[in-house]
């Protein structure tokens, strides 16, 4: 057919053209089911490492507690020292604790009295321990007599610390104007010691893991204080470091001592703090000055602690 | 000249102008009129999008050959005649046309500036306009922005610009009180000194903490005197409780570079601007990391844990050692911890006349001797915050990482140590104009270096404007 005019197309054209299919789009519902997918990968893997991290990035079957003792093998026999470890070895294995045992020589103290090497000592436990919760560092003329007891239950839980710390108890006896703090939480003690009569008993202390106590041990160490000639070397010089400074201060707990450090009765005048069968630990408090032996006050709880671990 | 009808308004604005009337006066350049497109569905004169896409496709009904487009002229007329100048109909038009043309008029001539702004205003399109709109609302809402205080509450808020973290706390009246009476030249230093702290600090929207160092019967412990650092930044870690970095300043300090924001200066990228590792510069010769093999990862690391977070007290070095002049301290549990062990009466009983430069060298020893401060402090370049004039470690001469440049625009210079025989107050005098000189604004620019540079070229006079 042949017409004059070409025909005329409609004069209301659709107003938009259909969308290209060239590039196709996600439509909104596959984003939807996408975004929450993710989501649900996302938070399934944050639970499983959650689980499986246990939170703090502790490794499983890190001992929970690490005992530290510096052992003096100069001045006392191999037999001795080596009951001293078996001891606490016997105690670790109970609970799945960790033992050091390093020498007073292993440290340099810059010719400071030996009994510094505890600090040094300590410190290389928190850095050899690094996921360990505490850090118990029990002199070389003490014994573990009660296996039953755990540090994490029997000091350092909360509810416990709490109701042992002795509260507004001057630092030095018996006049000290510093006190210890009379609101502490259970979850803020880093140090736990005791007192005997003389003042702050470092033979027996527990830390907690952290920069705390890192900051604490490095303090205590300073060379100052091992050159300034205190009567008690670093007794003295904790002594003088928790009166002086109060973050040092506001993490310490005093606790009764025979909690973790009863004496041996026989040569402690005081009425408290006397060792009695069941305690936790019975110490030879200052056996090492002269005209009394170590060793054979030693003798009688040597065979003792023995018979206990292996009644129980 | 005659007309067929009267004059009509056209889309491109204006009257039709009679005497300038010519075959192509129509857009579309056919020498036909063309009434069908014109007058269309939407009976008004827009182009619509059909008639536009009929028109292009060439179904107008009319016969086949096309007379659109075809030659230059053609095509371009309208974009020549728009960009040509236009003028007036002049005086040999008749009396009625000029009455016409000068009645009623609510737009511009139609040669006029006006006209043209109109007529380009009415070609632009609708979303251009919108565009264009939108432009100008974010150019005036800038402008508004920084000629309000509101640029100084956004800068200084904590979640926004963060200014509120950073008190500067600036040491006045050192060592004077009772000791020392401050004479005029004395007086200047310190008001130029806090003028220019004041001024940085309300521009960036910081804290300023002046604090009185003259010395007093503070203590109990006679010793202590003038060992107040430590104290005067824990009242100020109690008095400021959102601040996070705390900039301690000497009185003998001038920001030169006030344009430099502490957060891009520094803090956007602690790690980067900030060295942890002493060994990079090491006048004190201190052997890093700790010589002691029982100590943790960190502490044997020589860059602590490598995080930036960790980074809590921030130190310039200079030729001696640590510079305590300009140095940062950040609110952390371990600065309490520094805080409190800093000052100890038995280490101030041994070493108290060995240690003349007082906090400075008590931190050094502790950095030296206590492992666990390593792994938290970071040294920075001397120059980014602690320059020093030629006068200061000037033994050897000029070190590029001490002495302050004016080329390379240092941020603050310290005129450390010119109590002892040089000249505070000119030090700082030419500092504060150096520093105005290099921070001069374009309108000063303009007028200095291009006005009074022409004048002095056509007068041979140096004038000051």
């Amino acid at each position: 057919m042949h017409l004059a005019l070409p025909s005329r197309k409609s004069s209301n054209p659709p107003q938009y053209a259909p969308r290209s299919p060239r590039f196709p789009t996600i439509r909104r519902s596959r984003i939807q089911a996408m975004v929450i997918g993710s989501l649900v990968v996302g938070s399934i893997l944050w639970l499983l490492s959650r689980l499986v991290g246990g939170g703090d990035g502790i490794p499983s079957g890190v001992p929970p507690v690490v005992i530290v003792t510096v052992v003096d093998e100069v001045n006392y026999s191999k037999e001795y020292i080596k009951m001293i470890k078996e001891n606490r070895i016997g105690y670790a294995k109970k609970h799945g604790y960790a033992t050091f045992f390093p020498t007073n020589k292993d440290y340099d103290l810059g010719g400071s009295p030996t009994s510094w090497a505890r600090v040094p000592a300590t410190r290389h436990a928190l850095s050899k321990f690094p996921y360990s919760s505490y850090v118990w560092y029990l002199d070389q003329n003490s014994l573990i007599m009660n296996p039953e007891l755990k540090v994490e239950t029997h000091i350092m839980d909360k509810k416990r610390i709490e109701s042992l710390m002795i509260k507004d108890q001057p630092i030095v006896p018996p006049d000290s104007v510093i006190k210890t703090w009379p609101h502490l939480k259970g979850e803020n003690v880093e140090f736990v010691l005791t007192q005997d009569k003389d003042g702050l008993a470092q033979g027996s202390f527990i830390l907690k893991r952290g920069d705390w106590s890192k900051f604490f041990l490095d303090t205590w160490f300073d060379p100052l204080y091992r050159s300034y000639n205190f009567q008690k070397a670093d007794t003295h010089a904790l002594e003088h470091i928790v009166q002086w400074h109060p973050t040092i201060l506001s993490k310490l707990v005093i606790i009764p001592q025979r909690i973790i450090n009863a004496y041996e009765p026989d040569h402690y005048t005081q009425t408290e703090g006397k060792y009695k069968d069941g305690d936790f630990v019975v110490r030879f408090a200052n056996c090492e000055t002269v005209g009394r032996d170590c060793i054979q006050e030693a003798q009688k709880y040597s065979k003792q602690w023995r018979t206990i671990f292996n009644s129980r | 000249m005659t007309l067929s009808r009267s004059p009509s308004p056209r889309p491109g604005g204006g009257w039709a102008s009679p005497g300038l009337s010519s075959p192509y006066i129509d857009v579309s350049g056919r020498s036909s009129p063309a009434q069908g497109y014109r007058g269309g569905a939407n009976g008004g004169s827009s182009v619509t999008w059909e008639s536009a896409k009929a028109k292009s496709e060439g179904v107008n009904g009319y016969p086949s050959f096309s007379t659109q487009n075809n030659g230059f002229f053609n095509r371009h007329y309208r974009n020549i005649s728009n960009s040509l100048p236009r003028f007036n109909g002049g005086s040999d038009k008749s009396y009625a046309e000029k009455e016409k043309l000068g009645r009623g008029r609510w737009m511009g001539a139609p040669g006029s500036r006006i006209a043209r702004l109109q007529n380009i205003a009415l070609r632009t399109s609708r979303k251009t306009r919108l565009r264009l709109l939108g432009v100008l609302a974010v150019i005036v809402m800038i402008i508004l922005f920084y000629t309000t205080p509101l640029h100084y509450y956004w800068r200084r808020n904590k979640h926004l610009g963060g200014g509120k973290k950073h008190v500067i706390i600036l040491a006045a009246n050192q060592g004077g009180g009772v000791m020392e009476w401050k004479g005029p030249r004395e007086w200047a230093i310190e008001r130029d000194s806090v003028r220019n702290k004041r001024k940085y600090v309300n521009r960036w929207g910081y804290e300023l903490e002046i604090v009185d160092m003259s010395t007093k019967k503070r203590y109990a412990h006679e010793w202590r005197e003038s060992w107040e650092k430590v104290d005067t930044i824990r009242n100020c870690l109690r008095k400021y409780p959102d601040a996070e970095w705390f900039w301690w300043m000497d009185l003998n300090t001038f920001i030169m570079e006030p344009s430099y924001s502490l957060q891009s200066h520094i803090f956007n990228n602690l790690g980067k601007n900030t060295y942890r590792d002493i060994n990079e510069y090491n006048p004190l010769n201190i052997t890093h990391p700790f010589p002691a093999a029982h100590l943790d990862a960190d502490a044997l690391s020589p860059v602590g844990d490598g995080k930036e977070s960790s980074i809590n007290l921030v130190v310039p070095q200079d030729c001696s050692g640590f510079n305590l002049g300009s140095f940062f301290i950040k609110r952390s549990a371990w600065t309490d911890r520094l805080l409190d062990v800093w000052w100890d009466p038995v280490g101030y009983e041994q070493k108290h006349m060995e240690w003349e430069h007082k906090e400075q060298d008590a931190l050094e020893f502790l950095y030296i001797n206590q492992p666990w401060i390593r792994p938290h402090t970071a040294f920075i370049p001397q120059r980014k915050i602690n320059s020093f004039p030629p006068g200061a470690c000037s033994e050897n001469g000029n070190d590029t990482r001490i002495h302050y440049n004016e080329h390379d625009r240092d941020f603050v210079v310290n005129m450390a140590g010119c109590e002892w025989g040089r000249d505070c107050w000119g030090e700082m005098y030419n500092y504060r104009e150096l520093s105005n000189f290099l921070n001069r604004n374009p309108w000063e620019l303009f007028k200095e270096e291009f006005v009074a540079v022409i004048w002095f070229k056509i007068t041979g006079k140096k004038v000051r404007l």
